[in-house]
């Protein structure tokens, strides 16, 4: 895996008169993680919304590179691996259906999704509509996953998930650290990971 | 063909395939379009057809009337296809996997699709029921596909626009007005001339100009709606 670094400097946003995020300002490099950690409302999930790129922070500056060139906006969103609570998929395609539509968007073989779906233990054959809210958290895994990101922003990615799921996520992210990827993740408790970890905490 | 028109087209094909299955499955759409129209083509053929309404009456009539049971069968389903992403929340997992300009072609494909099927069914039976002639049958052809074709496409940027927005149905409504007025209008003469028997004159022309100029404000435009 090449080369990647995502920082952000006094990125703040704001919901009308509410302000949801202010001046965060942190770095991290291939190989790393930075945890993010915060009360409720800290804007946790924000920042992690105006990294991927699905939010406009209202003043502040991202840059993520890849191969030592910056990525504009519109591509940072195409190659982030994303996993979030708010993150759904279709109910009427079952689990592989809805990998398989993803992978087709990116250019990627449907043979990526099954793989995906064996590593994170889920039904290729289900509903999405009729996951479990543990299993909605293992597709979003496999979905994150399915372009082989540099970059991971993971809200709460372990929210949901049994013991045995959650190992599943943890040796997830220890591959794709090993890998030379950088992971944000986005949590309102202390989280231990493995790795070189970088600590941002957000105050309401 | 390049890589990436390939890809590009690869990713509308992908969305269009996709809506058309989740649309098989739930068949929101296509319940809520075919019964508003077989409704309205019911009423209006009891009160207005063969029985209701004169020779002279019906040119000036039934191809208006053929026209608004179209645009509100379309505006009874077609904007799901954007406002049921945002409802559902998968826009996000899309905003990050697909090009804005596939994502809204492949929207586009399959609201004209169902659009130019719905048409394929109700033509042939309003005019059955209302006893109207057509001895233009390739220019009622012609106006129903440009027609139907423009309908999908300024429904799906009012749809792409309105489904952004907190008001979406209101929304909607508003912009559907001046987006779709001249369409319908264009539409409307052309199926006039179609069943009086007349040429199609400058309206054709006209009514393909602007599905085109719809289809590329669509293109263009739908990037800057759709990402933040």
């Amino acid at each position: 895996m090449q080369s990647v670094s995502m920082s952000f400097t006094g990125l703040t946003r704001r919901f009308g008169r509410v302000r949801a995020l202010s001046s965060a300002t942190a770095e991290v490099a291939g190989g790393g993680v930075l945890v993010v950690t915060g009360s409720n409302g800290a804007g946790k999930s924000t920042l992690l919304r105006c990294l991927a790129g699905l939010l406009a922070p209202d003043s502040g500056r991202i840059e993520h590179v890849e191969d030592g060139r910056a990525l504009p906006p519109e591509e940072r969103r195409l190659r982030i691996g994303w996993v979030a609570p708010d993150l759904a998929f279709y109910d009427e395609l079952t689990t592989l259906e809805n990998l398989t539509f993803f992978a087709k968007l990116r250019g990627l073989p449907p043979r990526r999704g099954v793989e995906l779906l064996e590593r994170v233990g889920l039904p290729a054959d289900r509903d999405a509509g009729a996951l479990s809210s543990g299993m909605r958290q293992r597709l979003r895994w496999a979905w994150a996953l399915l372009h082989r990101p540099r970059a991971l922003l993971l809200d709460e990615p372990f929210q949901n998930l049994d013991s045995e799921g959650e190992a599943t996520a943890r040796a997830l992210v220890a591959e794709h650290l090993a890998a030379g990827g950088l992971a944000v993740i986005a949590s309102p408790v202390p989280l231990e990971v493995d790795g070189v970890v970088c600590h941002l905490e957000l105050a309401r | 063909m390049s890589s990436a028109t390939s890809s590009w087209l690869a990713s509308a094909v992908a969305v269009f395939a996709k809506d058309w299955r989740c649309e098989l499955r739930s068949r929101y759409a296509l319940h809520a379009i075919a019964l508003f129209a077989v409704t309205t083509l019911v009423v209006a053929s009891s009160s207005l057809g063969p029985l209701g309404a004169d020779k002279s009456q019906a040119v000036t009539v039934l191809p208006a009337l053929l026209w608004l049971i179209l645009l509100f069968a379309a505006a009874a389903g077609l904007p799901r296809a954007f406002v049921h992403e945002e409802e559902a929340h998968t826009s996000a997992a899309l905003r990050l996997a697909a090009p804005p300009s596939a994502l809204f072609a492949g929207k586009l494909a399959y609201g004209a699709s169902l659009l130019l099927g719905l048409e394929a069914l109700i033509a042939p039976l309003y005019l059955a029921l209302m006893s109207l002639d057509v001895p233009s049958p390739g220019l009622f052809a012609a106006t129903l596909l440009a027609g139907g074709y423009g309908l999908a496409a300024g429904s799906s940027l009012i749809a792409a626009l309105a489904s952004q927005a907190r008001g979406r149905s209101t929304l909607f409504s508003v912009l559907a007005f001046p987006v779709l007025l001249p369409l319908l209008l264009l539409a409307i003469e052309l199926t006039r001339n179609a069943v009086a028997g007349q040429p199609a004159g400058v309206a054709l022309p006209q009514l393909l100009l602007y599905d085109a100029s719809v289809t590329v404000a669509g293109l263009m435009l739908f990037p800057f709606v759709w990402n933040p």
